[in-house]
């Protein structure tokens, strides 16, 4: 099967049942997270050509010929991933690439969005130790630096 | 700091993510029933590349336990359904768990009991029968069984004459209050890695407790504590669960057969026959003088720790004080059971009983109130704790700050103004006492390097240590390196619980900042022990050395015809004395307030003969970003010259209670948790 993964063609064997998040631990790739396991948490968010979807309950063969991308290529340096950090939008860090990549794809939707806005595209991201407040926070600020 | 925090990026490494050179991964095999004696395991279809571990592999071995030494490395009688039979390593996961499945496991049916108060009736099924002999030989607390019973521990309080002080009262309530267990449901599942080298084991593990971890294993596996060591990577989330022994001794026990590495993660599933939070009945008595001065209290307490007894005696014992409130009573009489039953193990889970009994304790207050026609702020002001009174528990109150916090939680609300719809809780808890905490400080060619053996959960202790550090030493934060907790480099420390972490270590570090600047400024080492403790059968001594402070409101309103309740304003209210790291400090008390949240309104483990029947994050829900109330404000008390109090916990115990009593202002009495539609529409039919 062939793709494109973090911008780069990427090769790939794999059987029927596989999952795309499988896929991924296989390469070596950890900030999509196995976590709930039926797409309900969003700890294991990817963009599948550039929409968020949950690794977990993607088919792998599903993915073929498309465009993958894991929080990974944002290598850091991302307008959203600072102000996540400028915010101190996490705890144990576990979600926050999820909730970086949900968070990029609302703002690319929608730049402006209001306060029920986040809370609704973020809907599907869970974080267990509740940092829903400051990561409200981050997406807010994120939304400016992207206006300015 | 160099580029963004790994947490950011995606390139933080837990202990899922740990890898040794030939390792084997791990599957457990389950028991299907809740209460079973096993006959026989048969392996004889598990492919070659497999291994498998069966009750003769592990006959050698002790029990372990942390409070009570009642746990084998395998069950030979399964207690809970999901107790763990026999496990196979392979060399994939998924080659495991079909491996496990293979293993056919022969089983003899027993009679089981799912609930803490049937399993003390005559004739209860017995979980343990030689308990009082494993509490012999546990360690850390006093626990006292009760022979011949369910009862792990019971934990008790005289003071005064409570008979005495009831006669004495002018007005008695009484209430019984019930709470469910409770899934922790950390975001990374627990996981854990064994390697022999000569004897001696390595665990890397994702763990709140590495010493006692070590001490435990080292028993079980009959070595020096120093023949094992233990590394902690971060972990993706705890609040609980992952302290004390869980993978750890299976692991070990797999890759000692295999003689490879056995690694072991689990699946969500699996989480929630892991450990969960301990679900209680507690009765609450109360009497007052007609002008609200408290008299007399009681408090009974059953809390069901499962299968095992974990820390659940410790558990029992802060429900215990707990449930006494933060308030002057002349007479009080305390009795909590620590009971086994045929449900997975509970154990520590952020607020460590705290939450239970004040639930039943602050709902019962207003109901006091009402009886006496009474501001239930003005019965709590006109009783609560100040400094030099004496608790329950015979010790005299130090830095006390009760009032501040009620006072700041009702004024978020609008309490005075407007009671209706509103309700207030305040809370007293304790930290882990005794205990001890030692740091090591060496000089680097940058900075320095800060050893301890507290461990990263998410909490941000790292950052806490490295701040305190930085200040104490003159030095930027980012010259401060702060190493994952590893038994063979850190020293020594009770363990990461109790929100005792900042407190603790801050007040070591001044100590081996001292050490270092008279020693030649390369090597500091600071240790701080703090006695105490209580007498189990009396509850009089030092229940805590440092008080945990704290207070919640809400504002609340309900669709009567759904019976939907909606949280319209939540306030929480902490006493930090002094913070060191402003957004940690925020940080955990959202989180705090949001886990009280779901609490209140929608996290139950729902049982079927004693298996999970919603065992995952469908139908157990979890807080998500919608479900904040509106107003959801929260405040960090400080003052000048104080140290540093800790509150990684404080304002979640208070959180349901707050909201029951503003539901219950509306004349909806709700006595169970959490606060469902259906429950509150039955409240609408009772009223």
């Amino acid at each position: 099967m062939h793709l494109i993964l973090n911008g780069k063609p990427w090769q790939v064997e794999c059987e029927p049942g596989d999952m795309l998040l499988g896929l991924l631990e296989r390469e070596g790739l950890t900030a999509a997270r196995a976590t709930c396991g039926i797409g309900v948490c969003g700890a294991c968010t990817v963009l599948l050509d550039g929409v968020p979807v949950t690794g977990c309950i993607t088919l792998a063969g599903q993915v073929a010929g498309r465009e993958v991308t894991t929080a990974e290529a944002l290598g850091g340096s991302d307008p959203v991933q600072r102000a996540f950090a400028t915010a101190q939008a996490f705890q144990c860090g576990w979600c926050t690439p999820g909730f970086v990549l949900a968070a990029r794809a609302l703002l690319e939707e929608n730049p402006d969005p209001s306060d029920a806005e986040i809370a609704e595209a973020l809907g599907g991201n869970l974080c267990r130790c509740g940092s829903y407040v400051k990561i409200a926070e981050a997406v807010r600020i994120a939304a400016r630096e992207l206006a300015a | 700091m160099i580029g963004v925090d790994p947490r950011v990026s995606g390139t933080q490494r837990y202990s899922v993510h740990v890898e040794r050179p030939g390792m084997l991964h791990a599957a457990f095999v389950r028991s299907p029933h809740a209460h079973a004696r096993v006959l026989a395991v048969d392996a004889s279809g598990l492919p070659a590349d497999c291994v498998a571990l069966l009750p003769e592999d592990v006959a050698d071995l002790g029990r372990y336990g942390c409070q009570a030494r009642d746990q084998r490395v395998l069950a030979d009688v399964a207690r809970h359904a999901g107790d763990i039979v026999a496990a196979v390593a392979a060399p994939t996961a998924a080659a495991a768990r079909a491996a496990a499945r293979s293993v056919d496991v022969t089983y003899e049916e027993l009679p089981a009991v799912f609930d803490a108060v049937e399993a003390v009736a005559p004739g209860a099924p017995l979980l343990h029968p030689d308990a009082a002999e494993s509490a012999g030989e546990a360690v850390s607390i006093g626990v006292r069984p009760l022979t011949g019973t369910n009862v792990c521990h019971r934990f008790r309080i005289r003071h005064g004459d409570a008979a005495a002080g009831f006669a004495d009262a002018d007005v008695i309530v009484s209430r019984a209050f019930r709470t469910p267990g409770a899934a922790h449901a950390p975001m990374e599942p627990h996981a854990a890695l064994a390697e022999w080298e000569d004897g001696r084991l390595t665990l890397w593990t994702g763990t709140q407790t590495p010493f006692n971890t070590r001490a435990d294993v080292a028993g079980a596996f009959g070595l020096r504590p120093d023949d094992v060591r233990v590394v902690a990577p971060p972990m993706g989330g705890s609040f609980g669960a992952k302290t004390f022994v869980r993978l750890e001794a299976l692991v070990a026990a797999l890759a000692r057969k295999a003689g490879r590495p056995v690694k072991a993660t689990l699946d969500r599933a699996e989480e929630f026959l892991c450990l969960n939070r301990h679900p209680a009945t507690i009765r609450v008595r109360v009497g007052a003088k007609r002008d609200g001065t408290l008299v007399a209290k009681e408090l009974d307490c059953w809390v069901d720790t499962g299968a095992y007894a974990d820390c659940g005696p410790g558990v029992a014992t802060k429900m215990g004080y707990a449930g006494v409130g933060p308030y002057r009573i002349p007479h009080v009489r305390v009795d909590a059971l620590a009971i086994y039953t045929n449900l997975p193990p509970n154990g520590a889970y952020r607020g460590y009983g705290a939450m239970q009994s004040v639930w039943a304790s602050e709902r019962t207050m207003d109901a006091l109130a009402e009886e006496l026609g009474m501001s239930p702020l003005e019965l709590r002001r006109r009783n609560l704790l100040r400094d030099g009174d004496v608790f329950a528990t015979g010790e005299v109150m130090h830095d006390v700050h009760f009032e501040e916090c009620l006072d700041a939680a009702a004024r978020a609300v609008g309490y005075a103004e407007d009671p209706r719809g509103a309700g207030l809780c305040v809370l007293l808890k304790g930290m882990q006492t005794p205990s001890r905490a030692a740091v090591r400080i060496e000089r680097n060619p940058v900075g320095y390097v800060v050893r301890s053996a507290s461990c990263e959960m998410g909490q941000g202790v790292r950052a806490s240590i490295r701040l305190m550090a930085a200040e104490l030493l003159g030095c930027e934060p980012g010259q401060v390196e702060v190493p994952d907790p590893d038994t063979d480099t850190s020293p020594f420390d009770t363990r990461t619980t109790s929100s005792r972490s900042t407190h603790m270590m801050g007040r070591a570090l001044a100590v081996a900042v001292r050490d270092l600047r008279a020693n030649g400024g390369e090597h500091g080492f600071g240790e701080v022990v703090n006695e105490g403790g209580l007498d189990p059968d009396t509850g009089q001594g030092i229940a805590s050395t440092h008080w945990h402070q704290g207070a919640a409101s809400a504002r609340v309103s309900v669709d009567e015809e759904t019976g939907k309740l909606t949280v319209e304003r939540l306030h929480g209210v902490a006493y930090a004395g002094r913070v060191v790291d402003r957004a940690g400090a925020e940080l955990q008390n959202e989180g705090s307030m949001i886990m009280g949240l779901g609490t209140a309104l929608f996290e139950e483990l729902d049982f079927d003969d004693g298996q999970v029947a919603n065992a995952n994050l469908s139908d157990y829900n979890l807080p998500a970003p919608g479900d904040l109330p509106a107003g959801f404000t929260h405040e960090l008390l400080e003052s000048e010259g104080a140290e540093a109090h800790g509150l990684g916990e404080t304002v979640l115990p208070p959180v349901p209670a707050a909201i029951g009593n503003a539901l219950a202002s509306l004349g909806l009495d709700v006595r169970e948790l959490p606060l469902t539609p259906e429950r509150v529409l039955e409240a609408v039919d009772r009223r």
